[in-house]
């Protein structure tokens, strides 16, 4: 069995590989060569797989190119490498169910299959947009407010204090990161669930784990984020921050972002490493494994080529896992405006049929501080339970009536710019303004109308 | 008599194939055939990595292909480079570019894809790597006379050090001296400005026409 120790030793002993190499002969040719073993080619016309066969094909693969390359340890130049059993073994041992957060508002985490009619976990908040600190506690609090939403995710980013640049590892950052877990706490205690999980990332460098404090801070039931860098790489403060976490107990979440059109090649080499990713996450520890199907062209993950990608290899770690696994979703899209909701619906249908939780949602090229709407995150509530109904060839007619919706305008320059919370809502009730509600049924109609089993009251 | 046409041909076929060795093959080729170093590259290399930079905005190829293609052309044009050093003369460069990624900061694939393209449209780019310190930046790009300095940072908390060294630059009084450009996920053209960057690119088409238009300004002004 591998643990920790061990990632920590082999991120200081294993074989030396220059970054270059790693990520051309190793990455890129590896993937590629896989790939071209599997009868498989993109389709715009299918972004969801409804094929068996080729999801095992993909999780195959995947497991043998993980075994080839390992994980790149970016500081030591190393790589971490495992052997067949030990990676068997981990997956064998993976937990496919998590308790997180604590009394009323705990959570219990499980294990998807494809097209499982068992709701996926709503994981919803900012998202770590950018978070004013006048608005921090009141926006988490509008979050937590929405009862669909099982855990408050990222609560923000914490960009300046007191009207100054925060820097990472910074003694401003470490203040930074104390008022971030004491103002997330205050904000799920202010929306009446004290006990509701937070998962915490407050990206302030290795610092951050001074967030840990059972009384005013995450505590030992708060999944801690931890991001592997595209592809199939950690670095320093990731893997101190994963080693003190694990010994403090608390849930490893960790997050990658395949990136389709980078060093993973085209979709369909990228289905392989975003494959690999899910079993790499397992290995260092990771109890929550997320996804962020990402794209190098466009740079969020509500595209047709993300939208295949997704699919394939959410059904091929469903179908031969147990882990507990999930997607985000970042837009081009802003919040305040109907593509948003359009373009996180359209991946929530592709995911949720295949097997996943969700995670989100966000725009991914934000414009304010504070750009998100805990509305749309309550639609995304709505839209994942709903998808969970849905057939994965129901699915795809859905995905592709509601990608042609947005796709003209899946460009930062073209997508609507959208608005700040504090203008979609009254910021003194914490209620979304009307013309933020209407837009929200409008879409909200328009889904149902389309097919897709929304409650209404 | 050797076909000039024909020389250029399998130069952009090397590209095409993404095939170091049949560069510098096809370059020692136009060498041997007397074609002008300058117009090897021109008619040869650079049309074939021109094409291979709009098929990757396509998405028809991807950062592999062009790594590798980019690679390519950069052996190739070692070969001819040399031939015009040994004339005594220099070849004709775009600019010069000293490029990292801000210290604290990890991510380089959007450099990686910058310095591609950079390289196709004829620049000579120097890659600092990544969590690379201010001075750093400085530092190399008085060593080798560079133009532009590059500053890539894909996080919100990173883009601060685009900031420090503008401000690095000013404080050692050689701010005049240099074009600095910006770019990564979370910067933008309004940040460029705020922070006093002398332009912006919101992805690697965007950079190398930023950079081209610095150098016609520079060029302008000498």
């Amino acid at each position: 069995m591998v643990n920790y120790i061990d990632v920590a030793i082999r991120a200081e002993t294993g074989p030396m590989i220059a970054e270059e190499d790693f990520n051309m002969k190793l990455i890129a040719m590896k993937a590629a060569e896989y790939s071209k073993e599997i009868d498989f080619k993109f389709d715009p016309k299918e972004p969801v797989n409804t094929d068996n066969t080729l999801a095992d094909e993909i999780w195959d693969a995947g497991l043998r190119f993980f075994l080839d390359v390992g994980i790149y340890s970016v500081k030591t130049r190393r790589r971490i490498v495992f052997d067949e059993s030990e990676v068997k073994h981990a997956l064998k041992n993976v937990k496919s169910r998590l308790e997180v957060g604590q009394g009323k508002d705990r959570r219990v985490l499980y294990n998807r299959g494809v097209e499982d009619t068992k709701p996926p976990v709503i994981f919803g908040g900012p998202f770590n947009c950018d978070v004013s600190e006048e608005m921090f506690v009141r926006f988490n609090e509008a979050y937590a407010r929405e009862e669909i939403i099982d855990v408050l995710f990222l609560p923000g980013y914490l960009k300046t204090l007191s009207g100054l640049d925060v820097r990472p590892d910074s003694g401003l950052s470490s203040r930074t990161v104390v008022l971030y877990g004491r103002w997330s706490r205050e904000a799920i205690a202010r929306a009446g669930r004290p006990g509701m999980a937070i998962v915490g990332h407050a990206i302030m460098g290795l610092n951050e784990i001074g967030v840990t404090n059972e009384d005013w801070g995450l505590r030992v039931t708060d999944p801690r984020a931890m991001v592997m860098l595209p592809e199939l790489q950690v670095d320093d403060v990731t893997l101190s921050r994963l080693v003190y976490y694990i010994q403090y107990g608390a849930p490893i979440y960790i997050a990658f972002t395949p990136l389709v059109g980078g060093f993973a090649g085209g979709p369909e080499s990228t289905t392989i490493v975003a494959t690999a990713s899910h079993i790499a996450a397992v290995m260092l520890g990771g109890e929550i494994i997320h996804m962020g199907p990402q794209h190098v062209r466009y740079r969020h993950q509500t595209n047709i080529h993300s939208l295949w990608v997704a699919s394939r290899v959410k059904q091929a770690v469903s179908r031969n896992s147990k882990m507990i696994h999930l997607t985000s979703h970042t837009t081009a899209g802003r919040a305040g405006s109907e593509q948003f909701l359009y373009e996180f619906a359209a991946l929530e249908i592709d995911v949720v049929p295949s097997g996943s939780h969700v995670a989100g949602p966000r725009p991914a090229d934000l414009k304010f501080n504070n750009h998100n709407s805990p509305l749309a995150a309550r639609l995304f509530g709505e839209v994942g339970h709903a998808a969970a109904k849905l057939k994965r060839d129901e699915a795809n007619e859905l995905v592709l009536k509601l990608y042609d919706i947005y796709k003209d305008k899946i460009d930062f320059e073209t997508a609507p710019v959208g608005k700040p919370f504090e203008e979609l809502y009254d910021v003194n009730t914490l209620k979304p303004k009307p013309e933020h509600y209407e837009q929200y049924m409008k879409v909200k109609k328009h889904l149902a109308d389309l097919g897709l089993e929304l409650e209404f009251d | 008599m050797v076909n000039k046409e024909e020389i250029f041909k399998k130069m952009q076929k090397a590209i095409y194939d993404y095939d170091k060795d049949a560069a510098v093959a096809a370059a020692k080729e136009a060498l041997d055939a007397g074609i002008d170093p300058v117009e090897a590259v021109e008619k040869g290399f650079a049309v074939a990595i021109r094409d291979l930079g709009e098929k990757f905005d396509r998405m028809e190829i991807f950062l592999p292909e062009l790594v590798m293609g980019a690679e390519a052309m950069k052996a190739g044009v070692e070969i001819l480079k040399e031939a015009i050093l040994a004339r005594g003369e220099t070849m004709e460069k775009k600019g010069t570019v000293v490029i990292g990624t801000v210290e604290g900061d990890i991510h380089d694939i959007g450099k990686t894809i910058v310095i591609a393209m950079l390289q196709s449209a004829g620049f000579e780019v120097y890659d600092l790597g990544k969590d690379v310190p201010i001075p750093e930046f400085l530092k190399r790009a008085e060593e080798v006379k560079a133009d532009i300095i590059g500053a890539s940072a894909l996080l919100t908390t990173t883009m601060l050090r685009q900031k420090d060294l503008i401000e690095y630059i000013k404080m050692s009084g050689k701010r005049d001296k240099y074009f600095i450009i910006v770019g990564g996920a979370p910067t933008s053209k309004e940040w460029a400005k705020e922070i006093g960057a002398d332009g912006h690119g919101k992805d690697a088409i965007e950079a190398v026409k930023v950079c081209e238009e610095l150098m016609k300004k520079k060029r302008g002004a000498a």
